[in-house]
């Protein structure tokens, strides 16, 4: 059924922390929440469009380039994705700069394709493609979340911390500044891991 | 599909060769459409950057309020004569060529003050940023600094009202020697420094050579308009 497509990424197949892919960007554009929300609706598109592609295609792809032509489909996806944000939003694609361009090595979408678009029916794919992007993009957005607060002490650029808080304006506060450093990024992944595997026990490992 | 041999060599390079050419054809398509908008895009952003440097918020002040001319100067600080607005502009694109080439981007606001683009390289990448002059051509009206791959919370900062604003109001001549203005580590300690950014020492380091470096270039330029 298409629905299970859909939920099932979003917690028990989770592709960051249960397939364990693309945890390389979610380390990189997870200091604050704009980016990691736009990197997320991104991925999000060329996964689906990926996927459902790829599955168009999959009985006429030669398979022994077949790996050839999957990169050429995400390539050429995530030109055209980078193209449409500098025209039509350009201060997220200046934020974004070469993540966007990075997409194209993101293991989840040739993952998804090499592992699910070759071999099923095209809505079936774009669903399992819109499902790994959001439970890719809720992720990113839970890692961002700590990352920006209390790295920055803002959300989506807005303050949550008060200004009198910190220790410059005679308060008692001041930034973690590790949490803007990628190590933080994978520690938090990892706990997240860890909490999410306490509550689906079927998920540990013997 | 059936009567093919999809792994045959000549169905391989049939296939390789029109899935490049579809490719191919619906990126130019693409690449050509948008490009107009995109370049708008860059260029409005230039603009605002030159408006939010001389001071104004460029929600409200536009371009066009602000600035009287875009000129482009030689060595001597004399304009070259010819230049349009659009060529100003696209020097800016690549200001390394266009400074070797002996041509030099100004802005002269309706006030009196002037824009100077500057770059130069941070810890990571470029950066670059505008950099305006009161009519004095010694005083700071205002700095806009923007970078490529700077460390977020730490040499990215530059970006921040906080480290700009503490620009302004400082000089950058010290009797009739250009001395620039530096961030400093350990806070500032005369009116040719601004606080640096902890942690950010090398970006910072990066910030006082290009406005060293650019602002030496327009040399002749300040020396002129500074005595009128």
């Amino acid at each position: 059924m298409n629905l299970k497509n859909l939920t099932g990424p979003l917690s028990a197949n989770n592709p960051i922390i249960v397939q364990i892919l693309g945890i390389c960007s979610a380390l990189a554009v997870t200091v604050k929440m704009e980016p990691a929300f736009v990197m997320g609706l991104s991925v999000i598109v060329v996964t689906a469009f990926a996927n459902l592609v790829m599955s168009l295609l999959r009985k006429g792809i030669p398979s022994r380039i077949r790996i050839i032509v999957q990169l050429v489909v995400i390539a050429a996806l995530v030109i055209l994705v980078d193209q449409f944000l500098k025209a039509f939003v350009y201060d997220v694609s200046k934020q974004l700069s070469v993540y966007v361009g990075l997409i194209i090595t993101n293991c989840i979408i040739m993952g998804r394709v090499e592992a699910y678009a070759l071999g099923n029916k095209p809505w079936d794919s774009f669903m399992d493609g819109v499902g790994n992007g959001l439970g890719y993009a809720a992720i990113l957005l839970i890692v961002a979340f700590f990352r920006e607060l209390f790295g920055s002490g803002t959300l989506f650029d807005i303050r949550i911390i008060p200004e009198s808080w910190y220790i410059a304006n005679g308060g008692f506060y001041s930034n973690v500044g590790i949490m803007l450093f990628p190590p933080m990024a994978l520690i938090i992944v990892g706990v997240i891991i860890w909490v999410h595997r306490s509550f689906n026990k079927d998920l540990q490992e013997k | 599909m059936a009567k093919f041999n999809v792994n045959s060599n000549a169905y391989i390079i049939i296939y390789s060769i029109v899935m490049v050419v579809v490719v191919a054809v619906l990126l130019a398509v693409t690449s050509l459409s948008l490009q107009s908008r995109q370049n708008e895009n860059m260029l409005n952003e230039k603009r605002q950057q030159i408006v939010k440097a001389l001071g104004e918020n460029p929600e409200t002040a536009s371009y066009a309020d602000v600035v009287a001319e875009a000129a482009m100067l030689d060595k001597g600080g004399k304009a070259i004569s010819g230049k349009s607005e659009a060529d100003v502009f696209s020097a800016l694109n690549d200001l390394t060529a266009s400074f070797e080439a002996g041509e030099f981007p100004v802005f002269k606001a309706k006030n009196g003050c002037v824009v100077i683009p500057v770059y130069g390289a941070g810890l990571w990448g470029p950066i670059w940023g505008y950099i305006a002059l009161e009519p004095d051509m010694n005083t700071i009206k205002g700095i806009v600094m923007d970078h490529s791959g700077e460390t977020p919370g730490l040499g990215a900062e530059i970006t921040t009202d906080k480290v700009q604003s503490s620009f302004v109001g400082k000089t950058i001549f010290e009797g009739a020697e250009l001395v620039s203005v530096s961030m400093r580590k350990g806070g500032a300690t005369n009116n040719h420094e601004v606080d640096a950014i902890s942690g950010g020492t090398k970006t910072c380091d990066g910030v006082n050579a290009m406005l060293k470096t650019c602002l030496e270039d327009y040399l002749p330029y300040l020396n002129t308009n500074k005595s009128n």
